[in-house]
């Protein structure tokens, strides 16, 4: 026998914590990342309508973008934000699609103009997607065609607080319900339609796997190859015959 | 307005049978070819003998009422500086012509074009593949008979708005004029 106490249990002062104090600091932490990241906005901005042209005003000296912590990002891989900026043709989304599953999350999608929110003026044009949210998760729109610099400033004010105060979890959305999205986009694009991303992995990745993250439409994905993305990002813009 | 032609176009002209021509401006010629089978001659000889090295653009015109198409070729010339736009009619079924993309290379972009759009078969055609429509099912969207918003509303969803105010103002009988 030892002349030492040996403790069979850990000592009281180290207890673990139990799941529901973890989650508890898991939300802190996260809060407190999200105060963070409210705070730095790496914008990547897909120029696809004439709104864009409302941007440099908004960056530039007069509004000047960077006061609050927004910059340009050039590549999807690195950005927060997703800026769309007016209408959609069925081509672009997919290559919107493409470049919104290449974000890391928490990422963030912004409907810039009257056309991603009903088709705007080309409402009944056969070629422009009209509701950007079947398609994406979006955190927010912006009225009008196109919307002032000052409506833009607003916008992003707005964003940064329901970001900073843990409303803008859209983002998650799209893993939750990927069978859902990824309907829609079928839905359009045609049975066939997938892309090189493996979304359904991510959603494991982020614990965000939820009861409709797979379904009837998931289920036609099964005899793609995901892991080999190079050849996936050709079949998904693959010429429809 | 001159009424005379360039010399080049005068002899041009009168090799070709069926051709109608009407000066549209003082450096525009509207040249119309009763029989459609011509044209690739007419083009040939402009290209020979008047300098028109340079082919626009083809556009293409639906006439339901009269069952045709319409093709228009647009020619410029740096030698007689004269825009020539040759129109010619197709039967719309089975709506076929020849290309010429054998006498101009760029026409091929707009064969495939009109191909796509209109859905105008281009016989030894250089590519007729989807242009711009790649993700497209359906019939040829520039034809007058196709329905745009019928096929909106078959395709698309929409969202609902009706704000306080609008309501109100359907009240007292205003509203959004459809
Ligand atoms: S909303 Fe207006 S300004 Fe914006 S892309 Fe559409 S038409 Fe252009």
């Amino acid at each position: 026998m030892p002349d030492y106490p040996i403790y069979r249990d850990p000592p009281e002062q180290c207890r673990t914590p139990d799941a529901e104090e973890r989650s508890l600091w898991g939300r802190t932490l996260e809060r407190i990342a999200d105060h963070c990241r409210a705070r730095s906005l790496f914008v990547l901005h897909y120029c696809t309508g004439c709104g864009a042209i409302e941007l440099p005003p908004s960056m530039t000296s007069r509004f000047d973008l960077e006061r609050v912590g927004m910059q340009p990002m050039v590549t999807p891989r690195q950005a927060d934000l997703l800026l769309i900026t007016g209408y959609l043709s069925v081509k672009t989304l997919k290559r919107v699609i493409l470049t919104y599953e290449q974000m890391q999350g928490p990422k963030y999608v912004m409907g810039f103009g009257s056309c991603t929110i009903n088709g705007g003026m080309y409402w009944n044009s056969y070629a422009t997607v009209k509701r950007l949210d079947q398609y994406l998760p979006v955190d927010m729109y912006i009225a009008g065609c196109m919307p002032r610099p000052e409506a833009i400033q607003q916008a992003f004010l707005q964003l940064m607080e329901k970001i900073d105060s843990g409303r803008a979890q859209n983002w998650k959305e799209y893993y939750r319900r990927y069978d859902h999205y990824l309907g829609e986009q079928q839905a359009l694009f045609g049975e066939q339609f997938h892309t090189p991303t493996d979304v359904i992995g991510e959603a494991r990745h982020y614990s965000l796997f939820g009861p409709e993250t797979l379904g009837e439409h998931t289920a036609k994905l099964a005899k793609y190859d995901l892991y080999h993305p190079g050849q996936g990002a050709v079949d998904a813009l693959e010429v429809k015959r | 307005m001159s009424k005379s032609l360039p010399t080049p176009l005068e002899g041009v002209f009168r090799r070709v049978p069926g051709v109608r021509w009407r000066q549209q401006a003082e450096r525009h010629l509207r040249v119309e070819l009763s029989e459609a089978e011509n044209l690739p001659a007419l083009l040939a000889l402009l290209k020979g003998e008047a300098g028109y090295r340079h082919l626009s653009a083809i556009s293409c015109v639906d006439w339901p009422d009269a069952d045709e198409f319409e093709l228009v070729y647009h020619l410029d010339s740096y030698t007689t500086q004269v825009l020539i736009s040759a129109h010619i009619r197709l039967p719309a079924a089975p709506g076929r012509y020849v290309s010429v993309s054998g006498l101009y290379r760029p026409a091929g972009f707009f064969e495939r074009d009109i191909h796509e759009m209109f859905g105008v078969q281009f016989e030894g055609a250089l590519d007729l593949r989807p242009f711009i429509l790649t993700e497209w099912g359906g019939p040829p969207p520039m034809r007058k008979s196709f329905d745009t918003e019928g096929y909106v509303r078959d395709h698309y969803q929409w969202v609902d708005y009706g704000p306080e105010w609008l309501a109100e103002l359907e009240k007292r009988g205003g509203g959004i004029v459809e």
